[in-house]
């Protein structure tokens, strides 16, 4: 019964009952919204540096990472290639020589670093044939192709089978040069990374810098990612000389802001949060102080402290529970929607490209959250109901009972 | 025997500022069965006496012994449990809980006291029937007259089988259809099952109903009479 009465007495103020839930609802929901926001944008970071530079897993050598010099390279073999490509979860395996240069057209010149790649295996790791919007990825006929970004082309001022001269050092430190040509102008949605890299077929640059099967990285994608550290440990043991890190340590950037989800959603619970508990503590303060005689008539009757206490407390977690449910079923059903159709912010695609973040963000949100969320809720209102339930034990009956 | 004895008791309001004496010495004897009015003018020590033996407050001095146990040694938890076990109380605002129906009501201090479901189902129907209210017990507060809520705060203090019931003012929110209908009721269950009533009261009709009225005045008994 007491389950009974602390259930109707909710329902006796329902203007103040239903405004409270109402807030509740609100705040779930909007921690729901902004916690999954943060996430699809913070992950829409990392997915885009996986996806058109970094990889899963990277190879190199371990003073290539100290100082990215040409000489700091290693080689490759087709056999091993193969190998690593197969592994269970690996999608493919892209060996790439990164030579520093400075690209160079008949109207402007820009420092790049030259990207030598073999295309067809670059495909499976960076997807680049699919960010080309212009012009072809690497046909089989024509010597010299390379690809650069709309942005870059603007900024050299070239288009589409124009010539750019690619001058850097070669493997003596002689300053060598080539002459390629503009095939296709791709665009990856990550400005830094667009401006600052172009795409040249690797066979092309080991030639022109001396060294056939050179390479100073191999990137892997993989398609479980799940699978990362045993494919590390795998890699590692096939290139025991090498140095084989994941995304998080090639790039701590990539894991801080990983990191930053959790701070983020921390605080933003917090805040919420905070606000809920001095909501709660507003609302069942003036219900026990509404209360008073009728709490009285209570303990006058032999219904002792820890009742009233649990009473108040039961009172409070029903408000809870009453807003968590259609809270969480609203903020989840607004996740799902989301991240079905995306946010698009292409109002701001110029500000999210120049940190590398996608112009539709799509909010996602590990379902363990909600259980967090669902706990912190209940520890709200838990801690929420300690004060006015204390309020509501303090008083005497034999006072309360008369008071009007 | 007395199942109600108050021997020297006082009570003083304020003791360090302005002390107000409410009660000043009083020594009283209630025997089982009886139906007691204490009266007396506004501020005459009725409520406060009633407070004290009913355990909602202590006694400055003196002491109460209610059914052999000296309510003053027990700790605040331990007269809760006794009000629960020993005392009915009837109230002048009636004080029910709006949220449960009679009948709810009626069973709470048996859900308080761990009867069975049946046993507070069944003994909650036999007091609202005894009250008149067997029509009415699927009613909430809001939807009864004042004197119907009053029947029911009557059944409520009946239903933990106290040793006797306290009414504070009982008939003073009541009109006197209600106040005869009520005071009927009482009489009878006085009268058949031998339960013990006693009234604070300034109500003439509840006086000239009592078979026992104790006058109270200054914080003193100034009469104790007993009608044949």
């Amino acid at each position: 019964m007491l389950t009974t009465i602390a259930w109707r007495n909710i329902w006796r103020a329902r203007t103040r009952s239903g405004v409270v839930i109402g807030a509740i609802i609100l705040g779930i929901w909007a921690l729901v919204f902004m916690i999954s926001f943060t996430t699809g944008m913070v992950q829409s970071y990392v997915d885009n540096a996986i996806a058109t530079s970094i990889g899963h897993l990277q190879v190199h050598q371990d003073s290539f990472r100290e100082e990215p010099k040409l000489i700091y390279s290693f080689t490759t073999d087709d056999e091993t290639l193969q190998y690593l490509g197969e592994l269970e979860g690996v999608a493919g395996a892209a060996p790439r020589t990164l030579v520093d240069a400075m690209a160079g057209s008949s109207r402007s010149t820009r420092g790049v670093q030259i990207r030598g790649i073999d295309p067809a295996a670059e495909i499976p790791v960076t997807g680049l044939d699919q960010q080309v919007v212009e012009g072809e990825y690497f046909p089989e006929k024509g010597r010299n192709p390379v690809l650069i970004s709309q942005a870059l082309a603007n900024k050299l001022k070239v288009k589409i089978r124009s010539k750019v001269v690619l001058t850097f050092q070669d493997k003596n430190l002689e300053i060598t040069a080539g002459a390629f040509r503009v095939v296709g102008l791709f665009n990856t949605g990550n400005k830094p990374f667009d401006e600052g890299n172009v795409f040249v077929r690797r066979s092309d640059i080991n030639r022109l810098l001396g060294e056939e099967q050179m390479a100073h990285e191999l990137a892997f994608f993989l398609n479980d990612p799940q699978r990362l550290g045993a494919v590390q440990q795998e890699v590692q043991a096939k290139l025991p000389d090498l140095l084989v890190e994941d995304y998080r340590q090639v790039a701590p950037d990539l894991q801080l802001y990983e990191g930053q989800i959790q701070t983020s959603a921390t605080i933003f619970m917090v805040i919420i949060m905070l606000a809920l508990l001095f909501g709660i503590i507003n609302t069942m303060l003036m219900a026990v102080l509404e209360r008073y005689r009728e709490l009285g008539m209570l303990m006058a009757v032999g219904m002792n402290k820890v009742r009233v206490f649990g009473m108040i407390v039961l009172e409070t977690l029903f408000l809870a529970v009453l807003a968590l449910i259609p809270g969480l079923l609203l903020g989840w059903l607004t996740v799902v929607w989301l991240a079905d159709t995306g946010i698009d912010l292409s109002a701001f695609s110029g500000g999210l490209s120049q940190f590398g973040m996608s112009q539709i963000v799509y909010p996602q949100l590990q379902a363990g959250f909600y259980v967090q969320l669902a706990l912190a809720v209940a520890l709200t209102a838990l801690i929420g109901a300690l004060y006015p339930a204390w309020r509501a034990i303090r008083l005497r009956p034999v006072e309360a009972i008369r008071k009007i | 025997m007395s199942i109600i004895k108050t021997r020297g008791v006082t009570k003083v309001y304020n003791p360090d500022k302005i002390p107000v004496h409410a009660l000043r010495g009083v020594d009283l004897d209630i025997e089982a069965g009886e139906f007691t009015a204490i009266v007396g003018p506004s501020g005459s020590g009725k409520t406060t006496l009633l407070n004290i033996i009913g355990g909602l407050d202590r006694p400055s001095g003196g002491s109460v012994s209610v059914g052999g146990t000296s309510i003053g040694e027990l700790s605040d938890n331990q007269l809760i449990d006794f009000r629960k076990e020993n005392i009915g109380f009837v109230f002048q605002a009636y004080n029910l809980i709006p949220v449960l129906t009679a009948q709810e009501n009626v069973e709470f201090v048996m859900l308080l006291q761990k009867r069975s479901a049946e046993e507070r189902h069944q003994r909650s129907e036999e007091l609202l029937a005894a009250v008149g209210l067997e029509d009415q017990i699927n009613k909430r507060p809001a939807e009864m007259s004042g004197g119907q809520q009053q029947r029911v705060a009557v059944a409520r203090a009946l239903a933990p089988k106290p040793t006797f019931i306290l009414a504070d003012e009982p008939t003073a929110n009541l009109d006197s259809a209600s106040t005869t209908n009520l005071l009927d009721i009482m009489a009878r269950l006085n009268q058949e099952e031998g339960v013990t009533f006693v009234f604070s009261t300034h109500d003439q009709r509840v006086i000239d109903r009592a078979r026992r009225v104790v006058t109270l005045d200054d914080g003193q008994i100034i009469k104790d009479e007993v009608r044949k």
